[in-house]
């Protein structure tokens, strides 16, 4: 500590090691946190759909509010929507048909209508002809500032009698 | 140019780093203290950063520089003998050839 130097290296040090402590501080504080959002809206609506199958689809109208999984621990939100169901050749598919990344700072209201899947909705085999139920999950998985695995929450909404035919374009 | 920077006193005596160190460490802890509380609050990281990098900045310019209050209790050293190459060179020999008749 006689010269300039060292005292610059151990403030510096000392400095670092006090915000490893505040950022696992931060870390502590939100990790633990219950994070559901609850969906304010839904809305089920049977029209025309022009880019799958010919017949009439259902089109879904949702609106959630994201804000308050936005805590100071969050960096960017990572959303998908994946739908789930079962058929005879597998017990459990899962396909995701559409992401977005929401960084913080940017509007947490979402209002998706008329959202195009971005993926395809491929099953693997025939099981998507006559099936009964098939459930949609929103999920998220929450990006934070201590990059561990924060916590990820998800909302389902069961479509049951969803009939779809993969037979004509 | 060096040198410029090299003439510059910067030193310190131990009652003074003692204190420079409490000091700097005090301003840190606080600042990080109160960083941690107003991010709390407004749910925003980056403010307790900037709140304990202000800290860093005061903590710095407070005990980086060597301030008088950090001088008050300098050593006091031996004064300097007045040398003569003879008489140096010459002592050590004389006590040395005294150590091995023992």
């Amino acid at each position: 500590m006689n010269t300039v130097l060292s005292r610059a290296n151990s403030l510096f040090a000392f400095s670092l090691s006090v915000m490893a402590a505040l950022t696992f501080g931060c870390f502590i504080t939100t990790a633990f946190k219950d994070r559901r959002v609850p969906v304010s809206k839904v809305m089920l609506k049977n029209v025309d759909d022009f880019t799958g199958p010919r017949e009439r689809s259902d089109l879904g109208f949702i609106t959630f509010d994201l804000s308050p999984i936005f805590d100071w621990n969050v960096k960017q939100l990572f959303l998908y929507l994946s739908a789930e169901y079962a058929t005879k050749s597998n017990a459990l598919n899962q396909v995701v048909l559409w992401d977005k990344i929401v960084l913080r700072g940017e509007n947490p209201k979402l209002n998706l209508r008329d959202m195009k899947s971005k993926y395809f909705f491929f099953d693997d085999g025939n099981g998507l002809r006559a099936n009964k139920n098939i459930t949609l999950t929103l999920s998220w998985n929450v990006v934070g500032i201590l990059p561990l695995v924060v916590g990820s929450g998800q909302v389902s909404l069961p479509f049951p009698d969803m009939y779809e035919t993969t037979k004509s374009y | 140019m060096l040198s410029i920077f090299k003439s510059i006193p910067t030193h310190m005596d131990y009652k003074g780093q003692k204190l420079a160190e409490q000091i700097f460490q005090g301003i840190i802890l606080f600042s990080a203290v109160i960083g941690f509380i107003y991010g709390l609050i407004i749910q925003q990281f980056g403010w307790t950063v900037y709140i304990v990098l202000g800290g860093f900045t005061v903590a710095c310019v407070l005990t980086l520089p060597p301030w008088p209050m950090y001088r008050k209790t300098p050593l006091s050293w031996q004064p300097a003998l007045p040398e003569t190459s003879g008489e140096t060179s010459q002592k050590p020999q004389e006590s040395l050839k005294k150590k091995k008749h023992k």
